[in-house]
């Protein structure tokens, strides 16, 4: 019995080894460095970080905020569309659509909201070409609003795919005995499903924050500069000062915005293994 | 898992060497600081004609990204195979941009080879001995040297200004349609700001070749604090090649550029023809690019021929300067003579020899230029 608890621990083995060369030794690094000059402890490098760039952590926490709020509203209408919607062939075509964007990189997804939403991009272009607007009026949504709607837009895919997936799981009979006993279908959205697939809408949420929190190519592509987001802030440290030390310090700001949600996140996944084990 | 990964290592380290030991070539490694532009000037123009006369030689070249960025890269792979005492590095020839340069020579990372190559008496620019505060003579080239000017669209803007003073009414007279990258965004921002500090805070003299004293950063206060004004009557703009984009499609009418870009995008059209340059007073900040050889680069020889090819005249006079735009890096008389004289008074059409000596000014030495930038981050961004 005991040889087999020891096989056990070797089968884990290579994957926590990884982990900790790979992430947990950078991590204990990076933090250290947040919080050290030359080997003594000192809290500088956070206070010139909260000095300098205060204003753009809050940007990055509203930026967070909005497109997480937007993200939740949409992906439950798409994945109530989906789960109750009569018409099944608009729903075939949503569910092909929706998918699109899982499948093109943060990166592809900037440049095209560049080209798109700048000033003279091909949306204000469209606009004035069927003549809803003059050159005059067009405005560019480079900027705050232009990272929202790119974050919005590519995380849609993936929080619709969980939301509408747990939506599918639930038991058909519910909705049915529902609508039998005449409820609608706005009804049984808020009182049967959205209550059972909470867990799963928090955990696309939280999934959806962290990633978001660590895009570097949106704000610096689509976002001005000033303010920008923590991502930009740490690239310009290391590249224009060399300055690890404040660089880490805005990593270890974005690790305990992120640790937050991370909690919510592992609570919530422990107690759904919990309940089905 | 793991052991597929380590498979997968070993099996893409072993054909790696089997490929170079099949070719029995010598690889003379060049990395390359800077903007695409720069990569494929190496790339498509230097190494080819390189490659023709040393058969058996074969270029490879990385280029390691835009903006100090770029050299700061360059500058941890050095520092990191120095540091673990390897006996040769691999990079044979780096092009890094000033402040680094003066970094390496700081740290021991280059070799002192300008005295062993011909092309090194060519070299009469200051900027050939002092990187921004650092004493560089004898380890660096100049590759080329390049310059900030505002751009702006002469359809529009029939009499632009021809100082910082007269800009900051031209935006107050015209909102929004000055634009720049602010500095986290490629330099030609950078260059705005310090441009900025040398007409409100210390002149451009002190700051660039006097030693450091932050006694001199008394009144950039209000500088920074005029700064943050004049900067709600812009647009921001995405990057070097954003402020071109934004005056192509009209977004903007004004904004600071890189001369040899404007000049590249003119050439290709992706600009109109009625973007014209001015060079304002007390000036604007360029800086050249250095061409360096490790300290110990597997290829010292072949990498000072290499330098030699890249600085002599006729290289800077068909490729620098007619394909690329940019000022020479040695010697502009040596250069006069290679080229035809429409190409020659193109360089300087926007641009007259005699504004750039007046108000073409250098980066600040090292420290000053942290402090420009974290002022600006505390003072006018924050």
């Amino acid at each position: 019995m005991q040889q087999k608890e020891a096989q056990k621990l070797w089968l884990i083995a290579p994957a926590a080894l990884m982990v900790s060369l790979f992430f947990l030794y950078p991590l204990c690094f990076s933090l250290y460095s947040a919080v050290t000059l030359d080997g003594a402890l000192t809290l500088s490098h956070l206070d010139k970080a909260f000095e300098l760039y205060s204003k753009d952590m809050l940007f990055t926490v509203i930026i967070v905020l909005v497109s997480v709020m937007l993200l939740a509203i949409l992906s439950i209408s798409i994945a109530a569309l989906i789960t109750l919607s009569p018409f099944r062939s608009v729903v075939g075509i949503l569910g092909f659509l929706y998918r699109l964007p899982l499948f093109i990189p943060f990166i592809v997804a900037a440049q095209m909201m560049r080209t798109f939403l700048a000033k003279n991009g091909l949306m204000n272009n469209a606009f004035v070409a069927s003549g809803l607007m003059t050159p005059m009026d067009t405005i560019s949504f480079l900027g705050w609003s232009g990272i929202i709607i790119t974050f919005v837009w590519k995380q849609l895919a993936f929080s619709t795919l969980l939301i509408s997936g747990a939506m599918a799981a639930l038991d058909d009979a519910q909705i049915r005995a529902a609508r039998n006993l005449g409820a609608s279908r706005l009804r049984i959205l808020f009182g049967i499903i959205l209550p059972q697939i909470a867990p799963s809408l928090g955990v696309a949420l939280v999934l959806s924050t962290v990633t978001m929190m660590s895009v570097l190519s949106v704000p610096m592509m689509i976002g001005t500069g000033t303010p920008t987001m923590i991502s930009a802030d740490m690239a310009f440290r290391v590249d224009s000062y060399g300055d690890y030390h404040v660089a880490n310090a805005l990593g270890l700001v974005s690790y305990l915005i992120c640790a937050g949600l991370a909690w919510f996140y592992l609570r919530q996944s422990l107690k759904d293994k919990g309940a089905t084990a | 898992m793991f052991t597929r990964t380590s498979i997968a290592v070993f099996a893409a380290i072993g054909l790696t060497s089997v490929i170079s030991a099949a070719h029995g070539e010598t690889v003379l490694n060049v990395a390359s600081a800077g903007s695409q532009n720069m990569v494929d000037y190496v790339k498509t123009y230097l190494a080819p004609k390189f490659e023709a006369t040393h058969p058996g030689v074969t270029i490879n070249v990385i280029g390691t990204g835009p903006g100090d960025a770029g050299s700061q890269k360059i500058y941890e792979k050095l520092s990191a195979q120095k540091d673990s005492n390897q006996p040769t590095w691999d990079i044979d020839v780096a092009v890094v941009h000033q402040k680094m340069g003066g970094e390496m020579v700081k740290d021991d990372l280059l070799a002192k080879y300008r005295s062993q190559i011909d092309t090194g008496k060519l070299v009469s620019r200051d900027s050939a001995k002092n990187a921004l505060g650092t004493n560089v003579n004898g380890y660096v080239m100049p590759m080329f040297h390049s310059q900030t000017a505002i751009a702006y669209n002469s359809d529009f803007v029939k009499h632009p200004p021809t100082s910082y003073n007269q800009l900051v009414t031209w935006t107050q007279q015209h909102p929004k349609a000055f634009g720049y990258n602010g500095i986290k965004n490629g330099m030609s921002g950078v260059s705005f700001v310090t441009g900025w500090i040398y007409a409100y805070g210390t002149n451009a003299k002190t700051l660039s070749s006097e030693p450091y004293n932050k006694a001199n950063e008394a009144n950039w206060k209000s500088a920074f604090a005029k700064l943050k004004a004049f900067n709600k009557n812009v647009t921001f703009t995405p990057g070097n090649a954003g402020t071109l984009d934004m005056l192509n499609r009209g977004e903007i009418f004004m904004g600071p550029v890189w001369v040899d870009m404007f000049y590249s995008w003119k050439a290709q059209g992706k600009i109109p023809p009625s973007m014209k340059l001015s060079l304002i007073a007390p000036g604007m900040p360029g800086q050249p690019m250095y061409y360096v050889i490790p300290k110990k680069a597997a290829h010292p020889e072949l990498a000072r021929q290499f330098i030699e090819l890249a600085t002599s005249p006729e290289v800077q006079a068909q490729g620098i300067v007619k394909r690329f735009n940019w000022y020479p890096g040695i010697d502009a008389k040596y250069v006069k003579s290679k080229l035809d004289k429409a190409t020659w008074n193109k360089l300087f059409a926007e641009i007259t020899p005699e504004d750039l000596s007046k108000y073409g000014k250098s980066f600040p030495i090292a420290q000053y230029f942290d402090d420009i930038k974290e002022g600006y981050e505390r003072q006018v961004s924050n």
